[in-house]
């Protein structure tokens, strides 16, 4: 009878240790993939081809407290890369030239600050389209049919608008050109 | 009197020694035959019962089978239904479907004659056809500048910091379908006459497999689960099965082998001639 036993004992180490394997699995952490971001860059609009930067730009979100997470405040810059509403169709930006703050008296007589920069609110229209990326990452958006609408006043600093990628599937590329 | 029986044993002892005509054989021949059940044996796969009564969105069946071909090599099957619901980070599917598992297991085990255990290691074509429901999903955004609360001039005071709503309408993949071969390691041990109870694990390598667009098959039934960037999945069961004795054959031993090879020439010599 003892002859019978290691057989037995062998494979049922075998069968515990791919059992253990088992429990092993790849990583869950999502590294493959994100919802894309809208890159925008701005232009000289007397020379259309030269990246021109807006002087102490700063950028806020309609509907926002903050200025965009990601984006460096009253600097000058020619490019940035902005989060679209996931959840909705539109998202409305207060794109800033000449940023700063100004000393106004409300109506208590209190001396507070508000924004005394160039303010242009620029809506951007889009169809959202969800993409399987993988078992970690599950779903991102990608925005397909992307339009750009300024609102307009007496005199805007955004002088025109060009949609270079109506399809924002990548952070990477630009999508949007503004010339001022 | 006494001298006359003397002599008589002494003389009749002589001729005892004449009667012994053979010699004796001091290790005789084993005329017994050893016979092996030959037959089908049926059985379900417990482990599947167990986390179906045990795990919410799990139901499942394994019916296997085996049936013994030669003294070591079985044909074996195994016939399964699998309804199971995943929960993943940013969404949640469920996969329906059935498979069936063909092969071989061969008996690497040696019994002792009255003895049917197994130590089998074996292959099988494996073919699941299913479908695939996205009950709901989550979109990923590394970027929270328009989900989180506190950015928001007028945030909802119930809103928290996640991930936006992607849909919650399920979404069905159907007529998917998937075929791999399996690796199979197992035991079988008789618990009562003619009752095993068996284990095996598999190692499965994916052929084929038919996925949806724009979703993946994560879990195939029979299968499990489907890792990124690899075609190998594990499974495992455990079974109780009946064996249904049909027939009974003689145990090949290796030395009744070499005596009918011997034998088997000349016979045919002496057959052949007599055919006009």
């Amino acid at each position: 009878m003892n002859k019978i036993k290691p057989p037995i004992v062998l494979t049922s180490l075998l069968i515990m240790v791919i059992l253990g394997f088992m429990g092993c699995e790849k990583d869950d952490i999502c590294v493959d993939g994100t919802t894309p971001l809208l890159i925008v860059r701005f232009y000289d609009v007397d020379n259309r081809e030269e990246l021109k930067r807006v002087p102490k730009f700063r950028i806020v979100g309609i509907g926002q407290n903050t200025t965009v997470v990601g984006v460096a405040d009253r600097t000058d810059l020619d490019s940035i890369a902005i989060p679209l509403k996931v959840v909705e169709n539109t998202t409305g930006f207060y794109f800033i030239n000449n940023s700063m703050d100004v000393d106004v008296e409300d109506p208590d007589g209190q001396t507070i600050q508000v924004e005394g920069g160039d303010l242009d609110s620029l809506y951007f229209n889009y169809n959202r389209i969800d993409k399987f990326v993988s078992r970690a990452c599950g779903y991102i958006a990608n925005f397909d049919n992307l339009s750009g609408d300024l609102r307009s006043e007496t005199e805007n600093w955004i002088k025109d608008i060009e949609i270079i990628a109506p399809l924002v599937d990548n952070s990477t590329e630009a999508h949007v050109k503004i010339y001022h | 009197m006494l001298k006359y029986i003397i002599s008589s044993i002494l003389f009749f002892g002589y001729l005892l020694g004449f009667s012994q005509t053979k010699p004796i054989d001091l290790q005789p021949k084993d005329t017994v035959v050893h016979t092996d059940p030959y037959g089908i044996r049926v059985g379900i796969d417990l482990s599947r019962l167990l986390i179906s009564s045990l795990k919410d969105g799990y139901t499942g069946l394994e019916l296997v089978g085996d049936y013994r071909l030669t003294d070591k090599l079985y044909v074996a099957a195994e016939l399964g239904n699998e309804k199971n619901t995943k929960q993943e980070d940013l969404y949640n599917f469920t996969t329906s479907g059935s498979y069936v598992k063909l092969g071989v297991d061969y008996n690497t085990y040696g019994n002792r004659y009255d003895m049917n255990n197994a130590i089998h290691v074996g292959g099988r074509y494996a073919f699941s056809t299913f479908s695939q429901t996205l009950n709901n999903y989550s979109i990923f955004d590394a970027n929270r500048y328009w989900t989180d609360p506190d950015f928001q001039l007028n945030p909802d005071p119930n809103a928290t910091n996640d991930f936006a709503m992607g849909s919650n309408i399920p979404q069905e993949f159907k007529s998917l379908t998937a075929s791999w071969i399996e690796a199979v390691i197992g035991v079988k041990a008789e618990l009562f006459a003619n009752i095993y109870l068996g284990a095996s694990v598999r190692i499965g390598y994916l052929i084929t497999n038919k996925e949806p667009d724009n979703f993946r098959n994560l879990w195939i039934p029979g299968f499990n689960k489907v890792t990124d960037d690899s075609n190998f999945g594990v499974g495992y069961n455990y079974s109780i099965s009946y064996f249904l004795p049909l027939y009974k054959k003689a145990k090949k031993l290796e030395e009744k082998k070499k005596e009918i090879e011997e034998q088997e020439p000349i016979e045919e010599e002496t057959i052949f001639p007599e055919n006009p």
